[in-house]
């Protein structure tokens, strides 16, 4: 079938709409780039290292948009499984690599439980799956907390003193992962030209991609694709669709979990209390910033976001003090950007959801109206 | 059946995965080994003496080189520690190059080898001894959780008269 023949003008602006929030990003990336004044070797440095760091975090996001579930800010209960796996690792005395794949085995259960019971909840606020797993998020930080600050030390055996608070129970506010330190990272990297780049993380991440488009295509991701346009269509067609909801939010979580120890051994330690606060939040922003929206992602997606949003981020310190002459204006305007383009993501999609259900109204008034006429 | 092939596959990998997790402990626990070059003294009534200088090479990198009652680190993954040791025994002499293996005990963190004694073929408990980190009094660390992140520990500026009083009750 033939496209209809659209004006380049049209066109170009439907391009534009479509890809506001990206756009939007390059250009403040063009001007902010200048102001920093940084080579280009260690802006590249800089992406390629926080690419290898976040990347497979944010490709988790990709399941509950796929099964229709919006944005996972729940992804942080995974990240929080594996804060624990990290802990009880870090205390073991388990280094290198075999620490990291033995913290991603034993975050799987802490991550999958977690999932299923947001999953669970999710399903009994559908239409809100957003901020349910956004306060979700608190009510297991509470628990989080609990274990970690009370339960670690005093019930769950912890030996080793320099990860425990004076007081004989609680983890320390800080945990030193310096035996673990960019042990995936620097597993068969190679040095371009002063550019460090961690050719295994990104194997990794390839790994992920490829897991992704192979799921797709299987029964449970066709599934998933059926659920996320629409659940009674998909309910009809004999799908079970909770059970498809649950999966996916219980994949994002275990795949979160894989992505935070990823993410904790290329930083070197971990922040107990903080570790996982920022990292829903960032990890969707840099997803929106892709071009992604609430109902539709890619890999594409994930790998320009994570890029843009990033590049942002290592600019915008600089050239707040380039503007203003205090690098703390930067620091907040990256804040302030990671939370407006999320609002600004939610916004659109209502506001395209409205327009579609009004459109959708129109045109049947108009076809009963002009069945009345015949008649 | 296709229900029991399921349950059958789920064993399957978690008893793979649980195998992956027990390999990793076993090959992946770390230990710090100390190296002291320090006179044994008195050990079956003999006395083994500290080397001019030693040179310790861990996995083909010089990680201490150490004078008399001089000590040094390295830290290592698994239990079967591998070490050379470039041995000048007085002033001038010319260096004696040793290659050397040590079996890890799984559950110490830190151990201690006395080069001296491991060099003139003693038993294990005359060159081996286990670290005990020293015990410093602790600055109290802030326990988190405590306090708020308002900054309004002082509380909330309501307190004194309110002037409550003058409103009438009921």
């Amino acid at each position: 079938m033939k496209k209809k023949n659209i004006p380049a003008g049209k066109k170009a602006l439907e391009l534009v709409r479509g890809n506001a929030v990206p756009i939007m990003f390059v250009i403040i990336c063009a001007i902010f780039i200048p102001m920093a004044g940084f080579s280009p070797s260690y802006l590249l440095n800089e992406i390629i290292t926080r690419m290898g760091r976040n990347l497979f975090l944010v490709l988790c996001l990709l399941f509950p948009i796929m099964a229709g579930m919006g944005l996972n800010f729940a992804m942080t209960l995974g990240a929080m499984g594996a804060e624990i796996a990290v802990i009880l690792v870090a205390d073991w005395q388990i280094w290198g690599i075999p620490g990291v794949v033995l913290s991603m085995i034993l975050s799987i259960p802490f991550s999958a439980l977690l999932g299923f019971i947001c999953g669970t909840l999710q399903n009994m606020a559908k239409g809100r799956e957003m901020i349910t797993s956004y306060i979700i998020n608190f009510f297991i930080n509470g628990w989080y907390q609990l274990i970690v600050l009370y339960i670690m030390g005093s019930i769950i055996p912890i030996i080793h003193a320099s990860i425990m608070l004076p007081r004989g129970y609680g983890i320390r506010n800080t945990v030193s992962l310096l035996n673990m330190r960019q042990c995936l990272d620097d597993l068969l990297a190679v040095r371009i030209g002063g550019v460090k780049i961690p050719v295994f993380t990104f194997i990794l991440v390839g790994l992920m991609c490829l897991f992704i488009i192979w799921f797709r295509r299987t029964k449970l991701g066709q599934d998933m694709r059926a659920v996320g346009q629409d659940m009674d269509v998909a309910r009809d067609a004999g799908i079970n669709v909770d059970r498809t909801r649950i999966i996916s939010v219980v994949m994002s979580t275990v795949c979160a979990g894989f992505g935070m120890v990823i993410y904790l051994q290329n930083i070197g330690n971990l922040p107990t209390y903080t570790g996982h606060s920022q990292i829903g939040m960032f990890c969707i922003a840099a997803l929106l910033v892709g071009g992604a929206s609430v109902e539709k992602a890619s890999i594409g997606n994930a790998f320009l976001g994570v890029i843009l949003f990033h590049l942002m981020f290592i600019v915008a310190p600089g050239a707040g003090a380039f503007i203003t002459g205090d690098s703390m204006v930067g620091e907040y305007f990256r804040v302030f950007l990671s939370y407006g383009v999320i609002a600004l993501a939610l916004i659109m999609y209502e506001a395209k959801k409205r327009m579609a259900k009004s459109k959708a109204g129109r045109e049947l008034a108009e076809a009963q109206k002009e069945k009345e006429a015949a008649e | 059946m296709k229900s029991k092939r399921r349950i059958a596959f789920s064993l399957l990998l978690v008893l793979i995965l649980v195998g992956i997790a027990a390999c990793m402990m076993v090959i992946g626990r770390g230990h710090t080994v100390y190296f002291d070059n320090k006179t044994l003294e008195d050990y079956n009534g003999q006395e083994y003496k500290a080397a001019h200088k030693v040179v310790v090479t861990v996995k083909g990198e010089e990680v201490a080189k150490l004078g008399k009652r001089e000590r040094g680190m390295a830290v290592w993954i698994g239990q079967n520690f591998k070490m050379t040791l470039e041995v000048t025994q007085e002033k001038g002499d010319e260096p004696e190059v040793r290659t050397i293996s040590l079996k890890l005990p799984y559950s110490v963190d830190g151990i201690v080898v006395n080069l001296p004694a491991l060099l003139a073929g003693l038993p294990e408990d005359a060159w081996f001894s286990e670290f005990v980190p020293v015990e410093t009094e602790s600055v109290d660390e802030e326990v988190p959780g405590t306090g708020d992140e308002f900054g309004l520990d002082g509380g909330l500026g309501l307190e004194g008269d309110l002037g409550t009083g003058d409103i009438p009750v009921g």
